[in-house]
This record gives C-alpha cells, sequence and structure tokens, in this order.
C-alpha cells in the first residue's frame, strides 16, 4: 500500500494534473490570464493525439491543422444548426475529425517519409480551400461567430455557466485529464508497442504479420479524433469559428509544439511545448507586429540546435527510446 | 454556357497557368530529389522573385530584371540551404520544418519591405495588349509568357540531359551514396541544386508578377499547385511534373469557367483520383523517398 503510494507520487501524470489544477490561481501572479491557460491546455490535447502519430507512429503529418478546423467547424455548424448544447456538438466535433481523417487516412496508409508529408500538406490544403469556398455551410472569409458556451449540468435541476472562462477552464481541464489518460494508455497498451515498432522499421514490423497499412490508418485516425476534440474546445473558447483555425499555419504549430517540448522522446513533452508555445507568442506579439519574423526564426533554431526538445535538455529518455532524430529510417 | 471563345482562352489561360505551375514545380522537385528536402519556402522565393521585380523593373527595365531578380533569389537559396543542410539524412520532417520555418520568416521580411496590400505591376510595353490569333483575340503577355516558360523548361531538360552535372544531379537522386564513393563532392553539388531550384521559382516569380495578385502570402498559392503537381506527375520525374503541371493548369482553367468558386479545389480532386489509380502519380517510379 505505502509502496504503491510512492510510485504514484513518483509518477509524473499527477504531478502534470495537479500543476493544471492550481494554475488559473499561479497565472495572475506570473501576469497571465485564465484564457491563456484553456489555449495551453486545448492545445495540449491537440499536440499529444498529434504526437500518437508523429512521435510514436513516426509520421510526419504536416496537416493536421485541417482536421483542428473541421473540428471547430463541425462544432459551430452543428451547435448552430441542429442542436443546442455542449456535449453533442463536441462529439460531432470530435466524430468530424475522425470521420475526415479516416477518409484521408485511407489515401495516406501506405505511404511513409517524405510522400506521407507530401500528401498531408495537399489534403489539409484542400480542406482549407473547401472551409474558405463553401462560406453558406461555414461562412467563409467571415468564420463562424455565435458559438455558444452553455451551461453544463442536468436540465432543470442545476447547469454550470460556461461562459465563466474559469468554469470552462476546468471544463476543459477535465477533457484534458481524460484525453492524457486515454492517450497514455493508448501509446503503453500493445497497439500502441506496435505502433512504435513501426517506427522503428517498419518493414521488419510488416514480416512478424502486423498489417502495417490498418495500423497506421488506426493511427491516423485517432490522432484526427483527438484534433477534432481540440478544434471544437478552441471554437467554444473563441466563441466563433474563423477560417483561420484550418490554415495550414496550423498544422506547423502543433508540430512545434510537439518538437519544442521533446514530444519525439517524452510523453509529456507535447505538453510542456503547448505550454512554452503559447507563452512566447503571448509575449512577443503583445510587443512587435513581426512576430511571425521572430516565429519562423525561432522555428528553425529549435530545429537546428535542440530538435529533440527542451525535455531532451535535462531529462534522460524515457517512453520513446530511439528518437525520430537519430535514426536515419530507411 | 460559355460562348466556343470564352472556352478556348480559358483553355490557353490554363495551358499557360500550366506551364508556369511546371516551372515552379520543377525546382521545387530538383531539391525534393537530390536533397530529399520538401523545400516550403519555394512558394516565399516565387513571391520575393515577383516582389524583385516589382522594384527592379521601373529601375533596370524588364530584361536585366529577368535576370538579376533570380540570381538573388538563387543566392538566397544558397545561404537558406547552410540552414536547410542540418536536417539531410534525418526524418524528412526536419528538412520540411526548416524550409517551414524560413518561409515564415521570408514572407514577414516581405511584409515589412513591401507592406502588406496587395501590389501589381503591368505586363512590359513590348508585349503589353492583346494579340489576334485569326479566330480571337489573345493575351499577349501569356502567350509570351508561355514561350518563355518552354524557352527555361527546356534549358533545364538540357542542362539535366546533356551536360556532366546534369548528369551528377540525377545520379544524386537517385542514389546519392553511390554518387559520394564516386568521389564526386555532393556537398558542393547540393549547395548549388538548392540555388538552381530557389532560381527557377525565382524568375517564375517575375515572369509570374503581371499575373498574380502580389501580396505576402501568395507564396503559398505557388507552392500548394507545386507540390500538387510533383504528387500528380510522379516523384523524381521531369516530363511527369511538366504533364502534372499542364493537366493541373488545364484543370484550374477549365473550372474556373463552371464552378470559379472550386477552382481551386479541382487539383486536390485529381491528384486524389490519381493517386488512387496510380499511387507513385503519371509517371513516377519506385524510389527511395518512399
Amino acid at each position: 500500500m505505502k509502496r504503491s503510494i510512492l510510485r504514484a507520487t513518483r509518477h509524473p501524470i499527477p504531478w502534470v494534473f495537479l500543476f493544471f489544477l492550481v494554475l488559473p490561481y499561479l497565472l495572475p501572479l506570473v501576469g497571465g490570464y485564465t484564457y491563456l491557460g484553456v489555449e495551453v491546455l486545448i492545445w495540449s490535447i491537440f499536440a499529444l493525439g498529434f504526437n500518437i502519430l508523429l512521435g510514436y507512429t513516426g509520421l510526419p503529418s504536416f496537416g493536421h491543422g485541417a482536421f483542428f478546423g473541421i473540428g471547430a467547424f463541425a462544432l459551430g455548424i452543428v451547435q448552430l444548426r441542429l442542436v443546442q448544447g455542449m456535449w453533442i456538438p463536441i462529439l460531432a466535433g470530435t466524430l468530424a475529425g475522425a470521420f475526415f481523417g479516416a477518409l484521408v487516412g485511407l489515401f495516406l496508409a501506405k505511404k511513409r517519409g517524405i510522400y506521407f508529408a507530401l500528401l498531408t500538406i495537399a489534403f489539409s490544403q484542400m480542406f482549407w480551400f473547401v472551409s474558405w469556398g463553401w462560406d453558406s455551410m461555414t461562412g467563409g472569409e467571415d468564420g463562424l461567430a455565435g458559438i455558444n458556451r452553455l451551461p453544463i449540468g442536468l436540465p432543470g435541476l442545476f447547469g454550470i455557466d460556461m461562459e465563466n472562462v474559469l468554469h470552462f477552464y476546468y471544463f476543459v481541464y477535465f477533457l484534458f485529464i481524460l484525453c492524457t489518460l486515454l492517450i497514455w494508455i493508448i501509446v503503453h497498451s500493445p497497439f500502441g508497442r506496435t505502433l512504435q515498432a513501426i517506427r522503428y522499421n517498419e518493414v521488419r514490423a510488416g514480416s512478424i504479420g502486423y498489417n502495417i497499412a490498418l495500423y497506421k490508418w488506426i493511427s491516423f485516425t485517432l490522432s484526427c479524433a483527438f484534433s477534432g476534440l481540440a478544434g471544437s474546445l478552441y471554437a467554444l473558447l473563441r466563441n466563433a469559428a474563423f477560417s483561420d483555425v484550418m490554415h495550414w499555419t496550423q498544422s506547423g504549430n502543433v508540430i512545434m509544439m510537439v518538437l519544442l517540448g521533446g514530444g519525439l522522446t517524452n510523453f509529456f513533452g507535447p505538453i510542456l511545448g503547448s505550454g512554452v508555445f503559447i507563452v512566447l507568442r503571448d509575449l512577443f506579439s503583445a510587443h512587435t507586429e513581426h512576430w511571425l519574423l521572430i516565429y519562423g526564426l525561432l522555428f528553425m533554431c529549435v530545429i537546428i540546435f535542440i530538435p529533440e526538445g527542451i525535455l531532451s535538455l535535462f531529462k534522460k529518455k524515457e517512453p520513446v527510446e530511439e528518437s525520430l532524430v537519430s535514426g536515419k529510417k530507411r | 454556357m460559355p460562348s466556343l471563345f470564352e472556352f478556348l482562352s480559358q483553355i490557353l489561360n490554363g495551358l499557360v497557368l500550366g506551364l508556369l505551375y511546371a516551372l515552379v514545380a520543377l525546382g521545387f522537385m530538383l531539391i525534393l530529389g537530390v536533397m530529399e528536402v520538401i523545400n516550403f519556402s519555394h512558394g516565399v522565393l516565387f513571391a520575393w522573385g515577383a516582389y524583385f521585380a516589382f522594384t527592379l523593373r521601373p529601375l533596370i527595365g524588364f530584361w536585366p530584371a529577368l535576370l538579376i531578380s533570380p540570381l538573388i533569389v538563387g543566392i538566397m537559396g544558397l545561404i537558406l540551404e547552410f540552414a536547410v543542410r542540418r536536417s539531410y539524412g534525418k526524418d524528412p520532417l526536419f528538412g520540411l520544418l526548416l524550409t517551414y520555418g524560413a518561409a515564415m520568416a521570408l514572407e514577414e521580411i516581405i511584409r515589412m519591405i513591401w507592406g502588406s496590400v496587395g501590389r501589381s505591376i503591368a505586363a512590359p510595353a513590348f508585349v503589353a495588349g492583346p494579340i489576334h490569333l485569326g479566330f480571337m483575340p489573345y493575351s499577349k503577355y501569356r502567350l509570351f509568357l508561355a514561350g518563355l516558360a518552354i524557352l527555361l523548361i527546356g534549358l533545364v531538360w538540357l542542362f539535366l540531359e546533356k551536360t556532366p552535372y546534369g548528369a551528377i544531379i540525377k545520379a544524386g537522386a537517385f542514389d546519392s551514396e553511390m554518387v559520394m564513393a564516386l568521389g564526386i563532392d555532393l556537398r558542393k553539388l547540393r549547395t548549388f541544386v538548392f540555388g538552381l531550384g530557389a532560381a527557377l521559382a525565382g524568375i517564375a516569380g517575375v515572369i509570374a508578377a503581371p499575373l498574380w495578385s502580389m501580396k505576402p502570402t501568395m507564396g503559398v498559392e505557388a507552392v500548394m499547385p507545386a507540390l500538387v503537381v510533383v504528387v500528380i506527375g510522379g516523384v523524381g520525374s521531369f516530363w511527369g511534373t511538366i504533364l502534372g503541371g499542364l493537366l493541373v493548369g488545364m484543370v484550374t482553367g477549365i473550372s474556373v469557367m463552371f464552378m470559379p468558386r472550386a477552382s481551386q479545389i479541382v487539383m486536390y480532386i485529381l491528384m486524389a483520383i490519381i493517386i488512387l489509380i496510380r499511387p507513385r502519380g503519371i509517371m513516377g517510379e519506385k524510389s527511395i523517398l518512399e
């Protein structure tokens, strides 16, 4: 008994959860605000889910911004046209991400490396043009406004006001816990081990008898489901789904978060990366209008100098033992 | 329904656009083939070419600008290669991300120098206005552009097929380790190819400037079709890229006529259909890139 408690305190997961539990009360002390905290949580969900594909399966997707956007628009469309509420639109956003991910995944399941990356860019760009051109559905250039954070609770009995950012923070926090645990279980399950085997050596994993294409497809679809979920939460946070949620730069952002934190070598890298990224963006964009220049240069510096991310600087490699960076994958 | 002449002129527009796409895609594919890097900054280099033309043409005229702008863009490519060098042999993601970061930074510099508002520059006087083709009038500049693009594509082909350097580049794209084993300095070759690819993007930018709406984000409108063209034509295939470029240009041109809203999407649908039938693209062969 005593031992298991000890072991639990050594495990990082409870500490991460505890940190985010008290974060809203720490943020004002350092000049932050709760909204920023919600953003970090949402992007953490996005980046953690994306890392199933990038870090664990080793597939370089440069198009997950599209599924993030699809989640946001699906939530908006469902909430504005079909069902008022929170849970069903969020579920719709998640499923939409998964559905379109599954569809695109059919084209990608047999690809890898550069070819995989090329196709993800192309498909995400296609979705972007669709969201842009189909303005009767998505609002086109203006996006969808008027998305509401409705109260959550039992109708008629009680409801928690979600327009309050702090309340919404804890709502997202709850989903963040669920997702983190779920993704932890996924990547440490036999299924997750198989994904890692595919990353190490696809041919070998195939010769043992695993259906590589199927595993890759599932990994892709799963990551897209989390992208969709994150996108729908993002739409709720902003009370709108603007066309920029779909933009290709979002795909770059999420990769950056994974890499910056050290997602290729550590399960928690994407969370750290999201936090650092969001805070940096907030700092820089407040001080200069040319934030994209700094962003681009920073991006290059990270790739050149710390390709394995911040956590790799002072931590021994843990769950993902051999990273994408060191291995030439042929 | 559009009239026959409208139809014909849209097809011609599509072909001209296709030649331009092919030219951009050619540089993109050279870099992809030799370096195994998806050069995301290819589009922004195209944009730099266009903006250089915007600034230089009023100063020194069309022909000198046509020569000097791609040279400067080529030098930018050489400098960029020093950063991208770090990603060789690693996962393709790193090369992509490096050039993505560079694209962001270079795009922002365009904004800082030339501003965010759209710019435009007219066709040079000697090819301004329409020309009568016998059965219908057509833009002189577009024909001129098509001729230039064909000429440049021809030059690249001659270079790749008829010179020893071209042979080395092709060999390097096929099996870089073997080329190194033969005692060829691959580092120089790679730097050179990156510069050449960038210069091709730059020159395409110069000649596209009078047709394209010039804005800082115009690079994406060039790099995305280039990417689709390479996937359609087949990675590593010269004629595949030309064919892919023409196809993409044509379907875009034709769809502008019938559903202008969807014209940007058709090329992706075409791509999806083609890779369903031929997973490596029309003329693609099995390569190390897979």
